[in-house]
C-alpha cells in the first residue's frame, strides 16, 4: 500500500441498465492533495462522486481510499470522509445548531468537543448569530455554508465537493473557496467535482477531464494548457466599430478561431508573435485605433472545450456559420 | 478511544438512536403522520365499532392493535421518501454506520410513535372507561413488540427502490394497498372464530392476526392461539422485515436510486 494516495480508482465502470454512465476509468488521487474532477454534464462526475461515497455500487472495478477497499471496508472510509453534495442537504425543519449537533452525534465526535467544533464553525461560516434560525429561513448560501458545517464537523481527512459554489453570491462562493484552501493546507485531501473551470484552474493541484464516462486529460492546470499551445490567442480592441472587423481578423494568416469577448475579438493561434504585427498592419491599413493589445495564453477553460468540443460558460457564443479550416464564433459577419 | 467491536456496537446503537431521535423531532408533527398515523386508526376503529355491540374491553383490545398496526407502519412509507427527495437521505446512507443501524433507528421511530399512539385510548381505558386489564406486562410486551414489528413493516414500503423524484404519495398507495385488506382479515373487525376456514386460514398469514391474539389475551385473558405463537411471529416478522428492507435498499443503491 502506498501511504501518499488517497483514492486509487482502477477500471471503474457503472451502467444504467444499458447506458453507460462510466467507462473504465483509473486515477489516482495523492494525499493531501486538491484533486479537480471536470466535465460537461452528463460527463459521469456525479455518478463517479457517488460510487467513491458508498452512494452507488460500481457495475465493475475497484475503488481504494487510504488503503481500504471500499466494497470490503467502507466503515473505515466513511469515518475519514465528509461529503459535500450538489443540492445542500440540510435538515430544514431543525435550526443551524441542532443540524449541527445532530451531525457530529452521527459521526462520534466526542461530546465534549461537540459545542466546541459546532461554534467555530459557525462563527468561522458567519452562521453564529443565525444558529437558533430554523434553516428553512436560511437563504441558498447559509444553507450551503452549513451543509459544508455539517460535512466537515468530524475533521475529515478526505473531503468531497460536488459543484459547491454555482448559484452562490460572490462572498459566499469566496469564502468556500477559501476554506477548501485552508482545510487543504491543514493537509485534508479534496476531491472536487465542477464544472467551474475557473474555480478548478484557482483551486485545484491537479485536474482530471471526464468526458462521455472516459477520462480524457489528466494533470495539472498549468500542463494542460501548455500541452494546448494551439490554443494561445492574441486579444484585441479596435475603435471605432470595432465588433465589424471579426471577419477580416478571423482571416488574418495563423489564426484558427476567433471569438467575440465584449468589445473585444480574441483571436486563437499557434503563434502570437507572429500574429501581433499582422493585427496592427490590419488597424493601420483601416485607419483603426488599437485599445488594447495583449496575448493570452490557453486558459483551463480552453483546454476543457478542446478536449470536450462543448460549449461551456457564457464566454463563447457558437458562430452562425463555421469554416472548415477557421472557426469564427461572436458576431462574425 | 475503545477499540473492537465493543465500541462498534456502541457507536451503531448511538447512531440508531440519533437518527431516531432527529426523525421524531423532523417528522413527527408533518402533515402525513398526522394523518395516516395518528387520526386515520381512530377514524377507522370508530367508523367500524359505531352501532355494534361491543363491549369495552373488546374495543381496547381492537383499538390498540389498530393504533399500532396503522401507525407504526407509516412512518416508513412517509419518512424514507421525503428524505430521499430532499436528499438528507445520502446524509445518513453516507455516514459510518451501518445499513442496519439506519433502519433500527428507522424502525424506532415508528415504532416510539405507535407506543405513544397507543397510550391515549389505553389511558382513558383505564382511567375514564374503569376497563380492567387481565395481564399488563403481556399487554405491554405485545404494544412494544407489535410496533417494532410493524414499524419495520412499513420500512419495507419506504425501501421500494424509486428515483428521488418520486412523490410520498406513491409510496403511501402500495402502502395502503397491502395494509388496509390486512385490517379486514387479521381479527380486528371481525373476529377470527365468526370467519370461514377459507378467510381463517389467510388470516394466519398476516402478522396483525397474532398481534390482535396477543391483545386479546392481554386485555380479555382469552385468545385463540398461544400467547407464546403471538409474541414468537410478532418478533419473527419484524426480523423478516428488517432483512427484506435491508436487501431492498441494497438492490437501490445497485439500481443507483
Amino acid at each position: 500500500m502506498d501511504e501518499k494516495i488517497a483514492i486509487r480508482v482502477e477500471g471503474l465502470t457503472r451502467y444504467y441498465r444499458n447506458l453507460l454512465a462510466v467507462d473504465h476509468i483509473s486515477f489516482q488521487v495523492q494525499q493531501g492533495e486538491v484533486f479537480g474532477f471536470l466535465g460537461p454534464n452528463g460527463a459521469g462526475k456525479t455518478t463517479t462522486q457517488r460510487m467513491l461515497t458508498t452512494l452507488l455500487e460500481p457495475t465493475e472495478g475497484r475503488i481504494v481510499i487510504f488503503g481500504h477497499d471500499l466494497a470490503r471496508e467502507p466503515y473505515p472510509v466513511k469515518r475519514q470522509m465528509g461529503l459535500v453534495p450538489e443540492e445542500s442537504n440540510v435538515y430544514t425543519e431543525l435550526t443551524a445548531w441542532d443540524n449541527l449537533m445532530f451531525t457530529a452525534q452521527l459521526y462520534r465526535v466526542p461530546r465534549s468537543e461537540r459545542a466546541a467544533r459546532a461554534r467555530e464553525l459557525l462563527e468561522a461560516f458567519g452562521l453564529w448569530e443565525k444558529r437558533e434560525v430554523k434553516v428553512e429561513n436560511f437563504s441558498k448560501g447559509m444553507s450551503r455554508r452549513l451543509s459544508i458545517a455539517m460535512a466537515i464537523i468530524h475533521r475529515p481527512t478526505l473531503l468531497f465537493l460536488d459543484e459547491p459554489t454555482p448559484g452562490l453570491d460572490a462572498q459566499s462562493a469566496h469564502a468556500i473557496r477559501d476554506l477548501i484552501r485552508q482545510m487543504n493546507a491543514e493537509g485534508t485531501t479534496i476531491f472536487l467535482t465542477t464544472h467551474q473551470i475557473e474555480e478548478a484552474n484557482q483551486l485545484c493541484d491537479r485536474v482530471a477531464i471526464i468526458n462521455h464516462g472516459q477520462i480524457s486529460a489528466i494533470d495539472t492546470p498549468e500542463r494542460l494548457k501548455a500541452a494546448f499551445r494551439r490554443v494561445q490567442s492574441v486579444e484585441v480592441a479596435l475603435e471605432p466599430d470595432g465588433a465589424a472587423h471579426g471577419e477580416a481578423l478571423a482571416a488574418l494568416l495563423g489564426v484558427t478561431t476567433s471569438v467575440k469577448m465584449g468589445d473585444k475579438w480574441r483571436l486563437y493561434t499557434e503563434d502570437p508573435s507572429a500574429l501581433l504585427p499582422l493585427v496592427m498592419d490590419y488597424a493601420r491599413a483601416h485607419d483603426l485605433r488599437v485599445v488594447s493589445l495583449s496575448t493570452l495564453g490557453p486558459s483551463l477553460e480552453d483546454v476543457f472545450l478542446e478536449i470536450t468540443g462543448r460549449q461551456v460558460g457564457t464566454v463563447r457564443h457558437e458562430a452562425a456559420e463555421e469554416k472548415p479550416a477557421r472557426r469564427m464564433k461572436g458576431g462574425g459577419r | 478511544m475503545k477499540d473492537g467491536w465493543l465500541q462498534r456496537l456502541s457507536d451503531e446503537l448511538a447512531q440508531a438512536w440519533t437518527v431516531a431521535v432527529k426523525d421524531m423531532r423532523v417528522y413527527y408533527l408533518t402533515a402525513p403522520m398526522i394523518m395516516f398515523g395518528l387520526l386515520l386508526p381512530f377514524l377507522l376503529f370508530f367508523s367500524f365499532s359505531i352501532k355494534r355491540e361491543i363491549g369495552v374491553q373488546v374495543g381496547l383490545a381492537r383499538l390498540l392493535a389498530l393504533t399500532t398496526f396503522f401507525t407504526a407502519s407509516s412512518a416508513g412509507p412517509v419518512i424514507i421518501p421525503l428524505e430521499r427527495r430532499t436528499g438528507t437521505y445520502n446524509r445518513l446512507l453516507a455516514a459510518p454506520m451501518s445499513l442496519f443501524t439506519l433502519l433500527l433507528g428507522k424502525t424506532l421511530v415508528g415504532a416510539f410513535f405507535a407506543v405513544a399512539t397507543s397510550l391515549v385510548p389505553l389511558l382513558i381505558g383505564l382511567l375514564v372507561m374503569r376497563v380492567n386489564v387481565v395481564n399488563a406486562g403481556l399487554l405491554v410486551a405485545c404494544i412494544v413488540l407489535a410496533s417494532l414489528a410493524f414499524s419495520a413493516f412499513g420500512l419495507v414500503f419506504g425501501s421500494i427502490p424509486t428515483s428521488s423524484a418520486t412523490a410520498v404519495g406513491s409510496i403511501m398507495m402500495p402502502s395502503t394497498l397491502v395494509r388496509w385488506p390486512l385490517l379486514f382479515i387479521s381479527g380486528v373487525f371481525i373476529p377470527l372464530t365468526e370467519m370461514a376456514p377459507a378467510a381463517r386460514a389467510v388470516a394466519y398469514l398476516s402478522p396483525l392476526t397474532y398481534a390482535q391474539d396477543l391483545m386479546n389475551h392481554a386485555v380479555l385473558g382469552r385468545g385463540l392461539l398461544s400467547p407464546w405463537l403471538d409474541l414468537l411471529v410478532l418478533l419473527l416478522s419484524g426480523v423478516l422485515f428488517l432483512v427484506l428492507s435491508l436487501r431492498m435498499h441494497r438492490q437501490s443503491r445497485r439500481l443507483g436510486y
